[in-house]
């Protein structure tokens, strides 16, 4: 049992909704409404945080009920299910959450049981931790690289594969100087640019020049 | 909302097992699976190549968090196992690959799970999926583009072209081309521009247009 993969990790929670929260509506329908009309792609909350690979939020109101002859039971409690698939340990990555999406943590985990105690990244760190559960078993069909090393890689593939394309017959000559110009225009070795943009829908604006 | 991010699909699951004994059964075929006398039985899921990550988690009553001595305490007589998978293609691709390619494995995934209808036939094993999913109300992939296999094959030519460039920065131009072909020859399963996934929902194509109709207006 683990939530670690490599340099891979799995985070899930399951935070408890409160039962009320003194509005017309409740908790659950509340942070649909909010979650439902968050930014999504380059302009995700979720896309500023570092190393985060995927991410997802959603309520769980209830367990399913598989019909006649088998039992019918509820939960007590309605859940915000948050998980993350990142690179690296988890508490670096709340911290830079916390530093990078704090507005977003504060309007969607607001009706969460314990979240009144949340002051920092240091407390919201607690209390995620409270709300984890361990994974059973996690499985990596892709890299555990850092994120800015994996969207460098996607930034380099892409820009090889149209050098490759479009420099085909040239003399030994040309094509090395070619290439040197693409490699000082590429800059493999730098992490921050030029590179994909994390959650890019769009050619047109995937690159961080 | 939606279960789509770009080219990744988020599916999500739960689905009941029956008691105590039943869910350590369980774990202890996922513990098996991590170790070398199981972990053939994933082959597949690493052939099919369509996910990027995946996870299981195997949850009792006393399992569920609990902040507050306000708070009831969850009362189950089942367990409940968590499926989350991050995976590229549609949701029929996905369902039916591993239907057809790993049925044993999902078989033994899914072990004794309330209502399992076994991963074949595959209508029953539709409908068990869709009664059992639960939907995503945000989701976010880092790279909406690229595909799982896009993603290995960037750090394979990242990795060679970066030694490339190191090791020919003096070579006179005859041995940096006949080096340059080697390289191309050593890359061509990995070369491959990518671009916005082809629409795999027409829902989440009609939220794209009404957006763009949206911004047209405001502007």
């Amino acid at each position: 049992m683990s939530n670690e993969n490599g340099n891979a990790y799995a985070l899930t929670t399951l935070c408890p909704l409160m039962a009320v929260c003194g509005q017309d509506a409740s908790p659950a329908a509340l942070i649909r409404d909010r979650l439902h009309i968050v930014n999504t792609g380059a302009w995700s909350p979720l896309a500023k945080v570092p190393n985060v690979y995927f991410s997802r939020l959603l309520i769980l109101d209830d367990v399913v009920y598989q019909s006649k002859p088998h039992r019918l039971e509820h939960l007590k409690s309605q859940y915000l299910v948050f998980e993350a698939s990142l690179h690296g340990k988890l508490g670096p990555f709340l911290e830079g959450m916390w530093q990078c999406a704090e507005p977003f943590i504060r309007s969607m985990w607001e009706f969460c049981v314990g979240f009144s105690e949340v002051r920092d990244a240091r407390t919201f760190t607690a209390f995620i931790e409270k709300c984890q559960v361990k994974t059973t078993f996690f499985f990596n069909g892709s890299t555990d690289e850092p994120l800015a090393e994996q969207l460098k890689s996607l930034y380099l593939k892409q820009e090889f594969s149209k050098f490759a394309y479009d420099h085909q017959g040239l003399s030994a000559k040309e094509l090395q100087a070619a290439f040197k110009a693409f490699i000082a225009r590429v800059e493999p070795e730098n992490l921050a640019r030029p590179t994909w943009r994390a959650g890019a829908t769009d050619l047109s604006n995937v690159v961080i020049p | 909302m939606s279960n789509l991010a770009g080219k990744a699909n988020a599916m999500t699951l739960i689905t009941p097992i029956d008691g105590q004994v039943m869910a350590l059964i369980n774990k202890g075929i996922f513990f098996f699976l991590g170790t070398r006398f199981l972990k053939h039985k994933l082959n597949g899921l690493l052939t099919l190549s369509m996910i990027h990550y995946a996870r299981w988690v195997i949850l009792s009553a006393r399992d569920f968090p609990r902040l507050s001595a306000a708070q009831p305490a969850e009362e189950l007589d089942y367990s409940y196992m968590l499926f989350f998978s991050n995976f590229n293609g549609s949701w029929a691709q996905y369902v039916d690959s591993f239907s057809v390619a790993i049925p044993d494995g999902l078989d033994g995934l899914w072990w004794r799970n309330v209502g399992w209808p076994h991963s074949v036939p595959e209508e029953p094993f539709h409908r068990y999926v869709t009664d059992n999913q639960l939907w995503t109300s945000h989701y976010h992939s880092a790279y909406p583009m690229a595909a799982s296999n896009d993603i290995k094959s960037a750090k394979v030519v990242k990795d060679q072209l970066r030694a490339f460039a190191r090791d020919t920065e003096r070579d006179e131009p005859n041995a940096f081309l006949e080096r340059y072909n080697r390289l191309l020859k050593s890359l061509q399963h990995d070369l491959g521009r990518m671009a916005p996934t082809p629409i795999v929902s027409l829902a989440t194509q009609a939220v794209d247009e009404r957006r763009r109709a949206d911004a047209h207006l405001k502007a």
